[in-house]
Formats: structure tokens, C-alpha cells, sequence
């Protein structure tokens, strides 16, 4: 009911303004898709009774749909259903009745149940040829036939056909075909279709066409997905980004956040390593708030979801929405302000079952492996730093001679690493349910020998109309993972295993003659203890982290009314995970090191929602929701450990054999999440559009009387492209104008944050432990909401007949109250507070276009995006400055970021070099030249922000091939290279470095040199030295596909694949990968000894049935 | 034709907003007024919150512990930094800031705000549990512990904030003078001392003897010598305590600076650890080299001696303390010298050894009386006994008992004699944190570490950098606080 009456409240809309044939095939293309399959019932042969009196036919015609399953759709215009008719009819078909109602003036077709009525068609030619012969005698009336297809040949029912410039056209039949009398022998028609691009052809000389549609993949009808609901694509009056179940598979990527990069305007996506399993950060439209989390709220088929949604498989998803204006976003409240993204996942369709495969091969490896010194160059350099410092050389010069090549230890740790990925989706149904399976394996080796992930996923949905007002949705996704990491990085010198990799000497060995490890910190002397044999983190650590997701969201939908419905909705994540770390008795100083943690997370929610949904004489059209939600989050958590271990035998699954058991922790966090939301869209004429939004959202972790926060918000749109006076702009076919403001939060505080909680330790007595209970370091305060403002105006502009589609969007977000720890004086006994102080902006113009360049037997589709943000830190607490990201490395202790008013969230800050000294020493410019080099001299040295980001999506089809390209890039942003500070400037501790050190270090000769002179002397500043241009630009997907031809077999489709992910990156950044932040986003653009992301080749097959 | 109209008539009313209303806000309603929202909004954390704390005398006992850990976290740290401070004392890479008596450096800078923030945590501690404590058990304790922060606080910045249980809500506190802060030290420890057992409660915990012997020190910095003596002398006459005898340097490293020692004869206060990670003592890791193999996790060698330096070459070679360095080349020269003071191989973690950190030992107690006895009014036979027996024992002799190598009385007058027992403090108290006091409590510190390293110390050395956040961030400091040189 829901459905017919929305439908028909755009058919009664729609059909007022002209083209109304196109229009029926929009409808009628939408009954296809829900009904392209036979079904039992002929409603052809369903008996009707009737018995009434000088009623209206509208009532009439409700009474046949209240007591049989046909269902009405027609234009109020065709004929006038306010006439009275009396009837008295017994057990009659349906085109009988419809012939005594209408009195043979209207003919109707008849798809499944739907009745589809419309003015006889011998009436159309008899009147357009009387025109004619009025006009114009010379020209002949004639009759044109043909069929529609699409670009593969298969027929398109329900395609309209319409003589340019008048009003005549016809609709496709079931085979696709027509046939129509044209008023002028030279006529072009035009033909369309939804989903696909409207052609033009002109008839002069044909009787008999054959038109192939070309597919319209950015097509303003289809629906788009909402908080809380659904929305046509041209009416939605906010700024939303959509990215399709195509972009999402389109190379194999642990996770959907992977995939997005580069894919949507305003959204970059943060890879923090290339470590297997690694999570992902997503900014959408900058970074909102110091304290709290930026991460936009993930929300999986309706349920706000707890994080990274790394729970879902790729191939189970059919949509992903990205909600980035307040417009959109504020129907979530206080979760809203970082971006909203909603993940749809596959539904089933009546009709038959249709298997979808996929699986694919992929074989991974080191994109950019440094060049190192090799042996011979490391001992000489060796050298050098002893001559400098006035000790003996290391090594004769027949020794330095005899290293040779040496170890080269990035072979040692890097691997060419396979990724078996495959996925399943099985889905179909009748007309009362309909269900989608989906089974997927994903396997994925690092490139770090020894790291990997491991994903199982079953994603099951269910759809089932128990009777004509109810109906129930299950959504079920049950995901167990499992990841070994091998990413101990960071750390100073070669104490990591990526520190290693690269700073291990080359003179050492992997193993000594006895088959043991070498103990790389004692094979020489200026070698420092810190220095780790890699192999020990390779094969004497295991770090598993096994994980049992569950999500499940059922609704009970109750149609109460045609416009009105409510529905319930509860739901549960719960999540399972366990952690075991062990580290055997053959790495590097241990007598086995076991630990054992376990978290176990649960979400339930409830959602009760109402829907509204009705037409107003004709031109208001109001939709609406409101309800109700709660959702609590509750986590627990237990963790043990244990060292000295007879055995590894055990691993981590005996800690009672372990000679020093840990003290074992428990944790309990708890909080609760209500709110009541409404929003109401209306427009006028389908012209003006008007949504509004309001949420209350009630969280415990605020103080009390801050509990509340409300979140309203506004947006109007124009379609200004429908105005009659933008009809004679042959080039604009569609435009519309977009401005809303809103209101949104963040959550930036963790549960109890308000409170004044003890936290209990322990210290020394008797040689045992005894409790302590003390009050933290931070200071509990009263907290309220911060909130973000955010402005958006924008415009979508068809232009050429849709060929190309233009988006773009100008923000403002003003984020107040920020929640920021304030420092306090620390003699106080309290090291820092957090309170409502600060503010941010973020303000930036996204650009979205999307053409197609070339169609036909040759198709090529381009797309482009691209993303500038500007943030500025606006206020902090007392205007104070606060210093971040502290790299310590011994050779360099101190923070390299700084917050200031004025500044971006995540400016660089430290000493900028001037040269060296006489001495070859670095040389630092004294800012305030008061001749002496301290903090005052430091200052701005980079910006970790890009100026913008951007991404390209080419795809081409010739025949049985596809070319798809997708480039992806991001410009001006900077990076501090913390990997590179011990090998190029801690001098004397044996740390292997750059080739370039070797050739291009200071000496008096060479005092112009990129490096300084090689002396334990040399001082390392955090210094611009270290900041380098992580713009890069880079070939994220390049794939070729063969689509087999398949007439005539049991596949509905088959395609092989080859395709190579990273294949070419642009950039002058140094280091392994300018994708790079080892600290995550929330210190972004510091690389210090992470996980490289790899360069990958992958071939697959994707079949359905 | 009625039918019909019943039927229309049925579902027009059941469309009827009022209907629709009725039935959604019905809905509604019992689904979120069944419950109180204020009460679901109430967060119950199972943890306990401050103000319904420190009611039982269990839980002050643990409000009383709590003032240890913070100290007692960095009390290697701050021992390695004085340490290096002196005519010995060396450092390492980044630590090698502290040996050139420059001043500190902007990462050194941090390091000297993170041990400001530990005494002040620790005071904090002290001061919730002084306001809350009703009964006087403990108060003893707690004020001891507060008098030990703030006496190391002034040593190492100069005037400090004040802070006690009388201002502990209050966000600001202006830079108080020395004087006054000894003066809170000294009104602490003789409330310490009147309070305190004679026997400590727990082994880690002070006795009335270990607030007598802090004042005897604070006296003895403050020059209040004979002040400083009597109370020296009290511990000495407690007859509570002995020196540790010793043949060898195992003696000295099992017997009384050992892992496995629960406590000693000597032990007046030390800051307790236990081999279980987290809670054992550091210094090891920062001292050890894994090339002496004395230590199970090897160690960074971080803090070292220099076989050259007149220290080292003129100090007598059968000073068993003198062996509790090794020689061990590990690329800073031939003549570099790791200490094996603080030995564990069955540690169970960098920081999971065993040892503890003494504060005071009644070696101690013994060469404060001599020295404080000197300063009064020049040595005397009592006070050459005091100073022999830490003498005697170092060489492995009876600690008692007259010997070869005791010092007479006849060969100093009042200056040698002070001059002798500052150079026996400094052989005693290696890595134990006292050399850079005494050197500057005497006047000393310049001339000494000029004719050791060559070095001039730079004026701003001598006192620590206040944090910057602490002047920017306390409204009663300002700029002006701040110690010369930063």
C-alpha cells in the first residue's frame, strides 16, 4: 500500500507537467523491478464482486483493492474518477469491470497485481491525425514499430516512446516492443527509460527501429538511503555521497573504508599502516574535535554501529552513503557532527534465485623497498664516525672490503604475500519473502612475514509481508576474525621490528652457525643493546586477535494507512574478542612472556519510529518521521598474564604454569544513549524543497543538567531546473540549488569522564603488593555537548541530457564548546582537566563530476572528484598553545605538533636548519636571535593537512572488455619522517641507513651535503629536516575484465579479471609509502617505523546465475 | 449499498488522524515512560567515587599507600639525574645533558616536569589522606612521606608551591621561599616523628626513627649542625640498627643492596620493589650492561664512570666498593665503568627486579653524625668511630671493631675532617642520589667538578626548570618564578 500510494502520489505529480508518457514508464519500470517474475496468481482471472450505489469511482475502486489483492495506479488527469457509478456485479473479471467503470474509455494493463490504467490508445492516433491534417497536408501519418533494448540486447518493457514536441508516445510491451503512429514521417522520438540515458532517433525512412539504451549509472531517480528513512536522489535537499556495490568491489580491500578512498567528495580516508586488519580512519569534511574521536558514525542496515565497520564483507554491501551536511546528519544528534556513513547491505528480490560469485587472487608485495647501505658502505661509514671521534676504526680496510653486500634485512622481513578472497550471494524470494545470503572467505598474508588476517562472514537478510499491514526485516551479520599482527614499530633505533628492518646492520647475520638468532645489540660494540634481531618479532612473537561479531536488527512494520506507518526496531551488536600475545623463550631476553586479554562489548537498541507520508491537493507533499531510540553500550573486560614459562608449549594457554603470574584486570564501562528524533520533508510542486530535523539526544556520560542536547536542522532546495523558463536551456537538463544549516555533536567523552572516580594500583610493601586507591591525574569536571554548526549550500546540475552530472558543495562547520584538556598547574596534584573550551572550523568546496565521455558499442564513463578543506583551530583555553605528538627517539625528545589559534589541527611546529656549522653540525636558525637555540626558536615547519584530495574513475567497455582506472591522490600535505631521524643522525650506534649517507655526508670537501658529519657528536633537533611532501598521486586500481559470452548457458553473467592495485604512486615522499600515520589520524602525517601499505596484482572471476 | 458504506465508513475512521494519534503516542508511551529516563541516564560505574571515599580505615590504608607510588615510580630516575650531577657521574647519548652541567635541555626539560608532577602527586595523595584521616594513625606516615617530596623539591628547584590538606581544593598557589618550605618539612617530620612507631608497621613503611633521621638531614642542610647531630645520635642510640657486614662485593650486592633482600639491619627507609612487572625497580635497566650479564633484560648502560677520572683513579683499590664497578668497553673507550651495585638475574621484566632503592641507611645516620658533629664544632673521637665503621666495613672489616684502615683522629683538623667524610658519602652513596646535594650543601660543587670532569658549571644547573605549564597554568606564578637560566 505504502508503496503504490508513493508512487502514485508521483505519478499524480509528475504527470500534470507534460511528459506524461515517460512518466508511465518510470512507474511502470518500478513495477518491474518488483515483479519481473511470474507468480502464481493470474489476476487476470481474479473474480470481482460488486454492489454499490451512485458511488464514486475513486471509492470503488478502493473496495476492489480492499478485497482483492489488485492494486490501482492511474493519473487523476485521464479521466474524471469523481463520477458516480452504480454497479451490481457477480464474480467478474477485472477487464470487464474496468470496461463497465470507465464505459470502455479506459484501457488498462494488467502487470502481476498492479492495474495500470490509462486512456485507450485508438483515441491518440485518430486525434493527433486530425491535427495534422489541419497543419500540414504534405506530411504523411505513419506508422513506426521497433523494440527497446538494452546495450546487450535484452528487451526493456515498459519504455516510453514519445514524438518530440508533442504528446503523443506509447510505452514498450513485454517484449520490449512498440509500435506508434507518428504525426510526421521525419519525427524523432524520443525514448527512455529509468535507469538508463533518454535518446534521441529520428524515424525519416524507417518503419522497424531498434534503439539500445545505454545504462544511466547516475541516475536522479533512484532512491538514496537516509537516516531513518529513504529519499529520491533529486529530492534530497542535503549534501549526501553515494558509492555503489560496483566501486566497493572493485579491487579486494579488507574493508569498506579501504574502498572509499578517493571515491567520494569531502571524505578522505586515513590509512594509518598497511598492516593486515588494521583499522582505518575516515574524516569527513576535516577533523571536528582534539579531544574526542573524528571518526563519522557508522551505521549498518539502521544500526548506529560501535566502530570501524570492518564486521561487514564488501560483497554483501549493495550501497554505501556518506551524509556530510548538518541537513543530513542532525537526525543523528550528537553522533552526527563527524559525518554520518550508512551501509546497506544486499536484500533479497522476488523472483527467481539468483547466485552471484566472486573470488579472486591476489598476490601483494613491498611497493618501494629503500636503498640501503650495503655491508661494505655501512662498515665504512662505521669508519668514519670512529675517525671523527677520535677512536680507533672498527674495522681494517680488507675487513670493510670483505662485507661485500651483507644482510640485506628488508629481505629477511618482507614477503610477497597472497590474498585468497571469495564471496557468495545467494538471494531470491516470492512475493511475501524474499531473503539474501551472503557467505565470504577472506585470507590475506602480510607482507611482513607472519602477519595476516582472517575474516568468515555470513550476512543474512529476510523480508517476509505477513499479511497486508505487517511486515518484519531481519538484518543478520555474524563475522568472526582473526588477525596476526607483525607491526611492532615505532621505537627508537632498531628496537621494532620495522626499526629493524631497516637499521639492522648489514654485517650482522640472521642466524648463527648453531642455528639460533643473532643478538644484533652485542655483535659489535658500537651496536646499541636496543638494536632486535627482526627474526625474534617474526617467529618468536605471536599476537592473534581472534573476534565473534554479531549484529542483528529486526523491524516489525505496521502500514496503519496508506501514508501512515510505524515501526519497531530492536537490535544487538555484540562483539567477542580475545587478544594472545606470546612471546617464547627464544626471543631476545625472555623466559616466555604470555598474555591473555578478552573484551566483550554489547549494543542492544530500540528504535520506534513513525512514518508519514501524503499529497495535498496535489502539489504538497509532505513525508515524515519521528521516534523514539535507545541504545545502551556496555564493555567488559578481563586480562591476565604471565612470565617464565618452563615451556613454550603452553603459549598463552596455561598462565598457571608461568613463574610470575601478572596481576590480573577487570574493567566495566557502561552507557546509555536516548533520544527523540523527527524530520519532516516537504515540498511544492516537486519544485521546492523543504526538510527539517530535530533530535534530543540524552547521554549518561554528561553531567547532570548537561545530559541534554538538542540538534535541529534545516534545508531547502530548488529545483530550478524543472522551472518552465530553464525548459528551453537544451543543455541544462536538470539543476538544483541546495542550502541547509544544522546543528550536530560529538560524544568526545568517555563514559564517567564527569565523575570523581579513584583508580585503585598497587605498591611495594613486604616485598608484596597492597592496594592503593587515588584520584587520577585529570581533574573530573562538569561537561556539557560540543556542538558543530554547519552551513552547506551546493547545486547538482545535469548537463546534455545527463551525459554529465556536476555536484559541488561550499561548508562551513563551527564546532563550539570543544572539549579540550586544559593543563593545569601540576603542583595541584592534577595534571590536566577537561572542559568545555576551544573552538574549530572547518570550511572546504567539494567538487563532484561525472560524464560519460563516449556511448555506444565503445562506452567510456569518466568520473572526478576532489576535496579542499581548510581547518583552523579558532579558540583554545586562554589562547595557550598546546604541544602534541612527541617523537622520542633518544637522538630527539620532544613534540613536533602544536595546536594554536590560528593554526590547523596538525601544524607542524619545531627548528628550522641553517646549514652547517664549520664543524659540519647542523646549524638551527635562531628565530629570536637572542644567541641561544631553545624552544623560542621554534615555528611553523609544516602542515600534515592537504590543500586537497582528489579521485578518478575511468571506465571503458569495448565489446567483451572492460577498462577500469581509478587514480586517487592527495596534494600538499606533509609528513614528518621519524623513521629516518636514528639512521641519518644517531651517529655511533650502528644503525644502518640510507645509501645516500654513504655518498652525501658533510666532510670539509663537502660541506654543502645533505646530511651532517657522521660524529656521535652530531646533534638531531626536531627540525624541518624531517618534514617532507607527502603529496603523492597514485594508481590505486587499474583493471581489465573479459565478460565471457554467455547466451544460451546457465550464467547470467561470467567475467574474468585482472587487476593491480598501487601499481604506480607518484610522490617525492622518501620512504616506503606516503600513505602513511603511524599514530593514526589523530596525529596525522608522522611516519615512524609503520606497516608499508603493499602494491598488489590480483586476478578473479565473478559469475552469477 | 449499506454494506458498502460500513465498510467505507470502517477504514475512513480507522484513518482518521485521531485514531493514528491515539495509537502512536500509546505506543510510544509504553515504550519509553515505562521507564525513568533520569534514572536510565544515571551512570553506575562499578568504581568508586572520591567523596564517598576514605571512610573506613581500610580505605585510608590504601588512600596512605598511594602516596608512595608516584615517588617511588621515578625514584631511579631522579637518582640516575643527581647522580650525574656530580664529579662520577656520566651519561649517555641524550643523558650525556646532564653530565655537562650545562643546564637542562629542552627534552631534559620534560623529564624535570614529570618528576615535579610525581612529588606533587604524591603530596597531593598525602594531603587527601591528612584531611580525611581522623584518627592520628597514619597522619605520621603521610607527613613523612610529604616532607620527603617537598625536601627534594627544594633541593632541586629552590622555593616551590606549597601545597597541603589546608589548600588542597584551591587551583593556585604562589611560589613560596625555601625557608618556608623547610618549614613545612621540619613541622611535618616532628609530627612524623611524635607519631610514628618506633618499629615500622610494614616493612617499606617509616619509623619514628626514619622522620629522626630526614630532620637530622634537613638540619644538617639547613646548617642547624647540632640540631642535626642530636638527632643523628638518636638513631644511632635506638641501638635498632646496624651496618651490614661484608667480606666481599657479593656482600654488598645480595646482603644489602640485593634482589632477594626483604630488608636489612641498616634499612631505615628505602622505597620497596618486588620482582612483578611494573612494580620492580628500573634503576637496574638504566645502569646495567648485558655485557657484565648481571642483570637477566641487559640494561642501557645509560649512566656510567670513567676509569680516568681522578674519582675513580684515586680511590683506594681495596675499597670493595670501588669493585662494584666493572670495566666494560661498549664503544664509549676502554676506560668506561658500568656499575654492578644493583644486580638481579631473575627479574621478570626491565622494570621487574627486585631490588630496592634505599632512601636512608644507617650508614647514613652514622655520617651525618660525624659530619654534623665536625660542623659544630670539629670531629670527635665519636664521631671518627661513626665515620670508621662505614670505613671499615667497605674494606671488609668488622664494622666494630678498631682496624688498619681506620682514619685517626690526629691526621684532620675540623675541614679535612668534613672533607673526609664527604669523600666517604661519596663512595657510599654511588647511584643512591646524595653526591650532587652534598657537593652543593657544602659549597663545594664548582671546584670539584672542575678538578673531575674540567667542567664549569653553568649557574642555571644548579637549580631544575619549573615546568612551564605550571607557571602558565598556576594565576599565583608567573614568569618571574621561574629558576635562573630558563
Amino acid at each position: 500500500m505504502k508503496l503504490k500510494h508513493l508512487l502514485s502520489n508521483n505519478w499524480q505529480f509528475n504527470l500534470t507537467k507534460g511528459a506524461r508518457i515517460l512518466k508511465i514508464s518510470v512507474l511502470l519500470s518500478i513495477i518491474m523491478t518488483f515483479s519481473t517474475f511470474a507468480n502464481s496468481v493470474v489476476y487476470s482471472q481474479v473474480e470481482i464482486s460488486i454492489d454499490v450505489e451512485n458511488t464514486e469511482i475513486t471509492s470503488i475502486l478502493d473496495f476492489i483493492e480492499s478485497t482483492t489483492a489488485l492494486r490501482f495506479f492511474y493519473d487523476n488527469d485521464i479521466y474524471d474518477f469523481k463520477q458516480k457509478r452504480t454497479l451490481s456485479l457477480k464474480k467478474v473479471k477485472i477487464e470487464e469491470v474496468i470496461s463497465l467503470i470507465f464505459e470502455g474509455n479506459l484501457d488498462f494493463k494488467l502487470s502481476e497485481n498492479i492495474v495500470i490504467l490509462k486512456k485507450a490508445i485508438k483515441s491518440t492516433p485518430v486525434k493527433n491525425n486530425e491535427i495534422n491534417t489541419d497543419n500540414d497536408q504534405d506530411e504523411l501519418q505513419k506508422t513506426i514499430s521497433g523494440s527497446i533494448t538494452d546495450k546487450d540486447g535484452n528487451p526493456l518493457p515498459g519504455a516510453s516512446i514519445i514524438e518530440k514536441g508533442t504528446t503523443n508516445g506509447t510505452v514498450t510491451n513485454f517484449d520490449g516492443d512498440f509500435s506508434l503512429n507518428v504525426t510526421n514521417a521525419n519525427a524523432t522520438l524520443v525514448v527512455s527509460f529509468i535507469g538508463f540515458l533518454s535518446q534521441e532517433i529520428s524515424v525519416a525512412g524507417q518503419d522497424k527501429i531498434t534503439i539500445a539504451l545505454i545504462e544511466d549509472t547516475a541516475n536522479l531517480d533512484e532512491v538514496v538511503i537516509v537516516g531513518y528513512g529513504t529519499v529520491k536522489k533529486s529530492d534530497l535537499t542535503g549534501s549526501v555521497g553515494q558509492m555503489k556495490a560496483e566501486e566497493i568491489n572493485s579491487y579486494p580491500a579488507t574493508n569498506i573504508l579501504q574502498s572509499m578512498t578517493g571515491r567520494i567528495a569531502g571524505v578522505q580516508v586515513i590509512q594509518s599502516t598497511g598492516a593486515p586488519g588494521a583499522e582505518v580512519s575516515v574524516r569527513v569534511r576535516g577533523t571536528n574535535s582534539i579531544q574526542g574521536g573524528n571518526e563519522p558514525l557508522y551505521v549498518i542496515d539502521g544500526f548506529p554501529y560501535s566502530g570501524n565497520p570492518t564486521i561487514i564483507n564488501n560483497f554483501d554491501i549493495k550501497s554505501l552513503e556518506v551524509l556530510k551536511d548538518a541537513s543530513a546528519t542532525a537526525i543523528y544528534g550528537s553522533r552526527g557532527a563527524n559525518g554520518v556513513v550508512l551501509i546497506t547491505t544486499k536484500r533479497g528480490e522476488s523472483g527467481v534465485t539468483k547466485i552471484d560469485l566472486e573470488t579472486s587472487y591476489s598476490s601483494q608485495t613491498l611497493r618501494n623497498k629503500l636503498e640501503l647501505m650495503n655491508g661494505e658502505e655501512y662498515a665504512t661509514v662505521a669508519n668514519i664516525q670512529a675517525a671523527n671521534d677520535g677512536v680507533p676504526t672498527y674495522f681494517t680496510q680488507q675487513e670493510v672490503n670483505a662485507f661485500g653486500e651483507g644482510t640485506d634485512w628488508q629481505d629477511i622481513v618482507f614477503q610477497e604475500a597472497p590474498i585468497k578472497s571469495t564471496s557468495l550471494n545467494i538471494s531470491g524470494g516470492s512475493e511475501m519473502t524474499q531473503f539474501s545470503i551472503g557467505g565470504s572467505v577472506f585470507d590475506q598474508e602480510g607482507i611482513i612475514k607472519g602477519s595476516g588476517f582472517q575474516r568468515y562472514s555470513l550476512n543474512t537478510n529476510f523480508d517476509h509481508k505477513i499479511s497486508k499491514k505487517f511486515s518484519i526485516r531481519l538484518s543478520n551479520t555474524l563475522t568472526y576474525t582473526n588477525t596476526n599482527r607483525r607491526d611492532s614499530g615505532g621505537g627508537s633505533r632498531a628496537s621494532s621490528l620495522i626499526g629493524a628492518a631497516l637499521a639492522a646492520a648489514p654485517i650482522s647475520e640472521p642466524y648463527n652457525a648453531d642455528g639460533t638468532y643473532t643478538v644484533l645489540g652485542n655483535a659489535y660494540p658500537f651496536v646499541p643493546v636496543d638494536v632486535r634481531n627482526p627474526l625474534n618479532f617474526i617467529n618468536e612473537q605471536d599476537n592473534e586477535n581472534k573476534s565473534n561479531a554479531l549484529l542483528t536488527n529486526l523491524s516489525f512494520i505496521y502500514n496503519i494507512a496508506p501514508e501512515l506507518s510505524i515501526k519497531l526496531a530492536g537490535g544487538i551488536e555484540n562483539r567477542d574478542n580475545r587478544t594472545d600475545n606470546y612471546t617464547t623463550r627464544n626471543f631476545y631476553n625472555s623466559d616466555g612472556i604470555a598474555y591473555v586479554g578478552t573484551n566483550q562489548y554489547r549494543s542492544l537498541l530500540s528504535e520506534n519510529t513513525i512514518n508519514y507520508n501524503k499529497t495535498f491537493a496535489e502539489k504538497h507533499s509532505i513525508s515524515a518521521v519521528a521516534g523514539f531510540t535507545y541504545q545502551d553500550f556496555v564493555s567488559t573486560s578481563l586480562a591476565a598474564s604471565g612470565s617464565g614459562f618452563l615451556s613454550d608449549v603452553f603459549e598463552t594457554h596455561n598462565l598457571g604454569a608461568s613463574a610470575n603470574p601478572g596481576i590480573p584486570s577487570t574493567g566495566y564501562v557502561k552507557s546509555v544513549l536516548l533520544s527523540y528524533l523527527g524530520r519532516a520533508n516537504y515540498s511544492y510542486n516537486d519544485k521546492y524543497l523543504m526538510t527539517i530535523s530535530f533530535r534530543a539526544d540524552g547521554s549518561s556520560r554528561y553531567s547532570e543538567g548537561n545530559k541534554w542536547g538538542y540538534f535541529p536542522s534545516a534545508a531547502l532546495a530548488w529545483k530550478i531546473g524543472d522551472e518552465d523558463f530553464m525548459q528551453e536551456m537544451d543543455v541544462i537538463s536538470d539543476l538544483k540549488l541546495r542550502a541547509s544549516y544544522g546543528k550536530t555533536g560529538s560524544q568526545a567523552i568517555d563514559p564517567y569522564t564527569t565523575l570523581n572516580l579513584l583508580n585503585s594500583g598497587q605498591t611495594v610493601m613486604n616485598d608484596g603488593l597492597v592496594n592503593t586507591f587515588s584520584p587520577g591525574t585529570r581533574l573530573p569536571g562538569d561537561l556539557k555537548w560540543e556542538t558543530t554548526d554547519q552551513y552547506d549550500v551546493g547545486f547538482d546540475l545535469a548537463l546534455l541530457n545527463n551525459r554529465i552530472l556536476v555536484t559541488a558543495d561550499y561548508y562551513v562547520k563551527n564546532t563550539k564548546d570543544l572539549l579540550n584538556t586544559v593543563v593545569l598547574a601540576s603542583s595541584s596534584g592534577f595534571t590536566r582537566t577537561i572542559q568545555n573550551v576551544g573552538s574549530i572550523q572547518n570550511k572546504g568546496f567539494e567538487f563532484d563530476l561525472s560524464t560519460k565521455v563516449l556511448t555506444g558499442e565503445f562506452n567510456w564513463d569518466l568520473s572526478a572528484n576532489i576535496s579542499f578543506n581548510r581547518n583552523e583551530v579558532t579558540g583554545l583555553y586562554k589562547g595557550e598553545d598546546i604541544f602534541t605528538s612527541s617523537v622520542s627517539v633518544l637522538a630527539i625528545n620532544d613534540n613536533v605538533q602544536i595546536l594554536r589559534e590560528g593554526s590547523p589541527v596538525g601544524q607542524f611546529w619545531g627548528f628550522v636548519e641553517d646549514g652547517y656549522d664549520d664543524q659540519g653540525h647542523i646549524k638551527i636558525v635562531d628565530q629570536n636571535d637572542d644567541g641561544s637555540i631553545n624552544s623560542e626558536d621554534k615555528t611553523f615547519i609544516g602542515d600534515a593537512n592537504p590543500d586537497f584530495i582528489y579521485g578518478i574513475n575511468s571506465s571503458m567497455s569495448y565489446k567483451n572488455f572492460d577498462l577500469n582506472i581509478f587514480i586517487q591522490g592527495s596534494q600538499g600535505n606533509d609528513i614528518f619522517n621519524a623513521s629516518v631521524i636514528n639512521p641519518t643522525n644517531d651517529f655511533g650506534q650502528g644503525l644502518n641507513a640510507p645509501r645516500d649517507l654513504f655518498s652525501n655526508h658533510w666532510t670539509p670537501q663537502n660541506t654543502n651535503a645533505k646530511y651532517p658529519l657522521i660524529s656521535r657528536a652530531s646533534n638531531a633537533y626536531a627540525s624541518d629536516r624531517w618534514i617532507e611532501d607527502g603529496s603523492y598521486m597514485r594508481l590505486k586500481n587499474i583493471e581489465l575484465a573479459y565478460n565471457l559470452p554467455i547466451e544460451n548457458s546457465a550464467l547470467s553473467s561470467a567475467q574474468f579479471y585482472l587487476s593491480g592495485q598501487n601499481l604506480i604512486t607518484i610522490t617525492d615522499y622518501s620512504w616506503w609509502d606516503p600513505e602513511v600515520n603511524s599514530r593514526g589520524a589523530g596525529q596525522a602525517g608522522i611516519d615512524h617505523n609503520t606497516y608499508p601499505i603493499p602494491k598488489t596484482v590480483t586476478v578473479g572471476v565473478r559469475v552469477g546465475f | 449499498m449499506k454494506n458498502i458504506k460500513k465498510i467505507y465508513n470502517y477504514f475512513y475512521s480507522f484513518f482518521t488522524i485521531k485514531t493514528i494519534g491515539f495509537f502512536s503516542l500509546t505506543l510510544v508511551f509504553t515504550l519509553c515512560m515505562s521507564c525513568d529516563i533520569d534514572e536510565l541516564l544515571q551512570e553506575e560505574p562499578k568504581a568508586i567515587a572520591a567523596q564517598l571515599f576514605y571512610n573506613t580505615e581500610e580505605e585510608l590504608k590504601t588512600g596512605l599507600n598511594s602516596i608512595y607510588q608516584p615517588m617511588s615510580q621515578w625514584r631511579a630516575e631522579y637518582i640516575v639525574v643527581n647522580d650525574t650531577h656530580t664529579d662520577w657521574g656520566y651519561g649517555r647519548g641524550s643523558r650525556a645533558n646532564y653530565n655537562d652541567l650545562a643546564g637542562f635541555n629542552s627534552g631534559k626539560i620534560n623529564v624535570a616536569g614529570q618528576m615535579w608532577n610525581a612529588f606533587y602527586l604524591s603530596i597531593r595523595n598525602a594531603n587527601i589522606f591528612i584531611k580525611n584521616a581522623e584518627a592520628v594513625e597514619g597522619i605520621g606516615e603521610a607527613k613523612y612521606l610529604r616532607a620527603l617530596a617537598y625536601f627534594d623539591l627544594v633541593r632541586s628547584w629552590g622555593g616551590v608551591p606549597i601545597r597541603t590538606d589546608l589548600n588542597i581544593d584551591e587551583k593556585d598557589a604562589e611560589k613560596s621561599t625555601p625557608s618556608e618550605v623547610y618549614a613545612l618539612i621540619e613541622a611535618d617530620l616532628l609530627d612524623a616523628e611524635a607519631t610514628l612507631p618506633a618499629d615500622p608497621s610494614d616493612i617499606g613503611r617509616p619509623s619514628k626513627y626514619a622522620a629522626t633521621l630526614l630532620l637530622a638531614d634537613v638540619y644538617l642542610t639547613l646548617g642547624r649542625y647540632a640540631e642535626a647531630s642530636a638527632k643523628a645520635n638518636d638513631v644511632i642510640k635506638s641501638n635498632k640498627f646496624s651496618l651490614v657486614p661484608t667480606t666481599s662485593i657479593e656482600d654488598f650486592q645480595f646482603n644489602l643492596y640485593g634482589p632477594d633482600q626483604l630488608t636489612s639491619s641498616e634499612e631505615i627507609f628505602s622505597f620497596k620493589y618486588t620482582r612483578q612487572d611494573g612494580y620492580g625497580n628500573w634503576i637496574l635497566f638504566i645502569l646495567n650492561s648485558p655485557l657484565s650479564g648481571l642483570y637477566n633484560f641487559g640494561g642501557a648502560y645509560a649512566h656510567y664512570g670513567d676509569a680516568v677520572n681522578p674519582f675513580f683513579t684515586s680511590w683506594d683499590g681495596n675499597d670493595l666498593r670501588k669493585a662494584l664497578w666493572d670495566q666494560i668497553d661498549f664503544g664509549l673507550g676502554a676506560t668506561t665503568l658500568v656499575s654492578k651495585k644493583y644486580i638481579d638475574n631473575a627479574a621478570v621484566s626491565n622494570r621487574g627486579a627486585g631490588n630496592d632503592l634505599p632512601v636512608y641507611r644507617y650508614a647514613e645516620a652514622l655520617l651525618i653524625y660525624a659530619e654534623a658533629v665536625a660542623m659544630a664544632g670539629g670531629p670527635t673521637a665519636d664521631a671518627m668511630e661513626a665515620l670508621n665503621q662505614v670505613h671499615r666495613r667497605a674494606f671488609g672489616v668488622d664494622p666494630k671493631t678498631p682496624s688498619a684502615v681506620d682514619f685517626d683522629i690526629a691526621d684532620y683538623d675540623a675541614d679535612s675532617f668534613v672533607d673526609l667524610v664527604l669523600q666517604e658519602r661519596a663512595y657510599e652513596f654511588i647511584f643512591e642520589g646524595k653526591r650532587w646535594f652534598d657537593l652543593r650543601r657544602t659549597g663545594t660543587a664548582a671546584q670539584t667538578i672542575l678538578d673531575a670532569k674540567g667542567i664549569t658549571i653553568a649557574e642555571k644547573a644548579y637549580l631544575w626548570p619549573i615546568p612551564t605549564y605550571e607557571i602558565d597554568f598556576n594565576d599565583l606564578m608567573g614568569p618571574e618564578d621561574q629558576n635562573p637560566g630558563y
